[in-house]
């Protein structure tokens, strides 16, 4: 229940602009579809351990940028629970007020996880190399400090997975209700080749491997691809009217000639499978795509949105595939934090005269807002949207509650389990007096969200 | 060209350590072989900056390097050719922990026969200051790749006065986030965005 029927108004204002840029539909104004905002965080005062720890802390964040600048049509504050981190002792992160002071962003540890000479053990069991190789060595708690911690640690895992889905749901429930915000994306996919480079292999590993193992880069794309998909097939919007949310990470590091080979193929096929079914996307381009992104023309129209970062040129991504696919960006980071109010003025109007005269453009800075821009220059940017970025005469198509339901998810992978019903019941020698069919459906059920847990922890 | 320089800029690895264990055997100079594979780098950063080649095959093309060097440093000890261009301090400033470019620019460095003192990640304000205090080197790189480090960078500027060690060295900002604007913000000498930018700078600086 909304509170009030301003909110439900605003809501469905917001809902119409983000599905019609999506969609590459007229809009009433530019819309301000932020990815990121880093900015919420510093804005809410408090600090990020804060927020990463306490969903009151999390939630007021977010509120307070939903209330102080009500013209943002979508926007994401931060989306990590540090507990998970520790129950495990995830060695992947550094944890803000842990090991890093309290206001830094918690950061990505990158380290070479797969060896390589495991990758024939990866792409033939995934499961099992990721439990006897990759969890020691990722896992503080996995078994080194005894098997009580350790199944305690894991235990923990399980319960808080369901916690955090809790609190996301919870948040965004009242969110939309006090405050009429529709959440950014809904599940997630990631370049299989990501995957492999910033999880497994770390940049060294990979662009060593990119010369000496071909074969093996390629067949860990494909079978990271099959998972992957299988997946977040499972954590879509029923409704299709969310997108689904790739960041993308290492294309700035490659040339063409490996990013066509080891990046493009499984990329785009997983995409494809979701677009042919009628999902969207928003593909965080992090970095200078321009080498690569005469690809990102392939897409179909209106299926993706892309948040170009401040490396790339917007202007020229307009060109290159902006004209097929709704793009965000264009305000360098400095500006936000170094610029004056009319510097800004002039750099959104230049931008709504320009890659946002037709439409196609929302603004932002190289996928998100920097976490210490000027708040005066953020509103001074949304001012300025509103004096330059309105379309005249033209009106925003109506949201609809769900999109192209005659379409199917074709997926022709399925994620597996880690213990089959079957040979769990064989090792028992249970004859099965009643409905086996009951026990099996169940059974498989949390053996398949035990695989995902396990494959994407 | 030579087969040496051709192989480098193909960046086939073994036809690099093949032909390099050759000439060892055949008792060329170690210093003209050196120059070989320094004439090959030269070509992959050209291919580099042609947009051919991309950052991972920079990186490459430094192991490769790498891997000559470890066979040619024995003779060059032996020979007393193994003079170092100059020396430069690195690091990541605090608050970050990113290291893939600070590491790329300390491994050119070196193969450009730069002596590098490399004092890691989320170094302190202090630590630069002292490492400035207790070598003789005249330049000192601050990398980032997170943008909330523009304040600490500015910090080590700042503390460098304060301590008047500012005229000793040159003061180069490195990283994608670094701009004129942060430059200047900063009060660094300098800033690269671009590996090859921070190697240039430190020839130039050194007189090379």
């Amino acid at each position: 229940m909304f509170k009030s029927k301003e909110v439900e108004e605003l809501y469905n204002r917001r809902l119409d602009r983000y599905m019609a840029a999506i969609r590459m539909q007229p809009t009433d104004r530019v819309p301000i579809v932020f990815n990121t905002t880093y900015f919420a965080e510093e804005y809410s005062g408090s600090t990020i351990q804060e927020i990463v720890y306490s969903q009151k802390h999390w939630y007021e964040c977010d509120a307070k940028f939903a209330r102080d600048f009500p013209e943002v049509d979508t926007f994401r504050s931060n989306i990590a629970y540090a507990p998970m981190w520790d129950a495990i002792d995830n060695r992947l992160y550094k944890v803000p007020g842990r090991e890093i002071p309290p206001k830094s962003l918690q950061q990505f540890v990158e380290a070479e996880h797969l060896k390589v000479d495991e990758y024939r053990e990866f792409i033939d069991d995934p499961v099992g190399w990721r439990f006897n190789k990759y969890f020691p060595r990722i896992f503080g708690e996995y078994d080194g400090k005894g098997a009580i911690r350790s199944h305690v640690a894991f235990l923990k895992m399980g319960f808080l997975q369901g916690i955090f889905g809790g609190i996301l749901r919870e948040n965004a429930v009242k969110l939309k209700e006090e405050y009429g915000v529709i959440p950014t994306t809904r599940g997630a996919l990631t370049a299989p080749f990501d995957i492999l480079s910033d999880n497994y292999r770390g940049l060294h590993g990979i662009m060593r491997d990119m010369f000496r193992n071909k074969e093996e880069v390629k067949e860990a794309c494909q079978k990271i691809m099959e998972i992957n998909v299988a997946n977040c097939a499972t954590m879509v919007d029923p409704t299709k009217q969310l997108p689904i949310f790739i960041a993308t990470h290492k294309p700035c590091f490659m040339s063409p000639k490996q990013f066509d080979e080891f990046y493009w193929p499984t990329f785009y096929e997983g995409m494809m499978m979701f677009i042919n079914a009628g999902y969207k996307f928003r593909v965080f381009l992090e970095g200078d795509w321009s080498p690569h992104w005469h690809h990102l023309a392939d897409f179909p129209k209106g299926s993706v949105i892309f948040d170009v970062d401040n490396e790339a040129d917007i202007f020229k991504a307009k060109e290159a595939f902006g004209h097929k696919n709704f793009i965000t960006g264009g305000i360098p980071t400095d500006l936000f934090i170094f610029g004056t109010t009319e510097q800004m003025r002039e750099r959104v109007k230049l931008l709504c005269e320009t890659v946002g005269k037709d439409g196609g453009w929302g603004p932002l800075g190289g996928g998100h807002i920097p976490n210490d821009a000027k708040p005066e220059n953020l509103q001074a940017m949304i001012d300025a949207i509103n004096e330059f970025g309105v379309y005249e005469g033209q009106q925003t198509p109506k949201a609809q509650p769900a999109y192209d339901q005659d379409l199917k998810l074709e997926i022709p992978f399925e994620l597996p389990v880690i213990t089959p019903w079957e040979e769990f019941r064989d090792e028992h020698n249970w004859d099965i007096v009643g409905n086996e069919e009951m026990i099996k459906e169940t059974w498989d059920k949390y053996e398949r969200m035990a695989f995902s847990w396990v494959y994407f922890k | 060209m030579s087969k040496l320089v051709d192989a480098i800029r193909e960046l086939e690895e073994n036809l690099v350590y093949k032909i390099v264990d050759e000439e060892i055997e055949k008792g060329v100079s170690p210093v003209d072989i050196v120059e070989d594979c320094n004439k090959g780098l030269v070509e992959v950063g050209n291919l580099f900056a042609s947009g051919e080649y991309f950052l991972t095959e920079l990186m490459f093309s430094v192991e490769i390097m790498e891997v000559v060097m470890e066979k040619i440093k024995p003779l060059l000890t032996a020979s007393g050719d193994g003079v170092s261009k100059g020396k430069v301090i690195i690091g990541t400033v605090e608050g970050d922990i990113h290291d893939v470019g600070k590491n790329i620019v300390v491994s050119l460095l070196r193969s450009h026969g730069f002596e590098v003192i490399d004092l890691g990640i989320d170094v302190s304000v202090q630590k630069f200051v002292d490492a400035v205090r207790e070598s003789d080197a005249k330049i000192l790189g601050l990398s980032a790749l997170l943008n909330t480090t523009y304040p600490v960078m500015k910090n080590v500027v700042d503390a460098l006065k304060e301590a008047g060690l500012r005229d000793k060295v040159k003061v180069i900002i490195g990283g994608t986030i670094t701009s004129e604007q942060v430059k200047d913000h900063t009060g660094a000498d300098e800033f690269a965005t671009q590996a090859m930018k921070g190697i240039e700078y430190c020839n130039k600086i050194y007189g090379h």
